[in-house]
């Protein structure tokens, strides 16, 4: 399942609804808000029906690329304090290596091309966090 | 006709949000990122370089679509249609 919300999850409730006996491995990204350097708040925000759709795409590509049985994505957006989920990304699959491949592919195609934006929010001010990438047509 | 325009992260807080915006039948992207501009001083000083290029950072999308700069010259929009207007993403 794909979702971009403003709720928290349950990372094991999560690998609940994934896991099944013909996985041997389960490759779990999590990923919160980092406190950089005075950072106490993040606003992200999403172009969301484009955001769903990228990310379902992004899902796509890596079960044709790897050996994968299941992946989730799930995605917050909205106001979050520094330590608290922002990303979730779980990959099953037969075996480690497939899994560890694909649960990062989709985490560098997120950053790539998934239309998210974050702001950081401290005493020192805000910013909004650069991005990486422009898609190859800058 | 109307296009929709939505705009994101810094490119939102300099155009001032959103808008609905009424340009002529057959108008182009290009048209259409010119009317944007001509909204405000800060919407333009946003989107355009002084010499009127549009400024590398500016990602369009044309209904959920990434359309590549050098193409905004030619491409047509038409009544109802979305043109996104966004930085680099930073998700993840």
């Amino acid at each position: 399942m794909i979702s971009v919300t403003e709720d928290n999850f349950d990372v094991n409730a999560v690998i609940g609804r994934v896991r099944r006996p013909d996985m041997g491995a389960l490759v779990t990204f999590l990923g919160t808000v980092r406190d950089d350097g005075g950072t106490e708040v993040m606003e992200l925000e999403a172009y969301e029906e484009v955001a769903k759709k990228e990310l379902a795409t992004i899902r796509d590509e890596a079960f044709a690329k790897y050996p994968i049985a299941a992946v989730e994505v799930v995605h917050r957006i909205g106001r979050l304090r520094v330590g608290e989920n922002i990303l979730l990304i779980v990959v099953g699959a037969g075996h480690r290596k497939e899994a560890f491949d694909a649960c990062e592919y989709i985490l560098e195609r997120i950053k790539e091309s998934v239309p998210i934006w974050k702001k950081e929010i401290g005493k020192g001010g805000e910013r909004w966090v650069p991005g990486e990438s422009h898609g190859g047509d800058a | 006709m109307q296009v929709r325009v939505r705009t994101f992260a810094r490119l939102r807080e300099a155009i001032g949000g959103d808008l609905m915006l009424e340009v002529p039948e057959g108008a182009t992207m290009s048209r259409l990122l010119a009317a944007v501009g001509e909204t405000s001083e800060q919407a333009g000083e946003a989107l355009f370089e002084e010499n009127g290029d549009l400024r590398a950072y500016v990602i369009l999308m044309h209904n959920g679509r990434r359309v590549r700069r050098a193409e905004a010259g030619t491409r047509p929009l038409a009544d109802g249609d979305e043109v996104a207007l966004f930085p680099p993403v930073a998700g993840g």
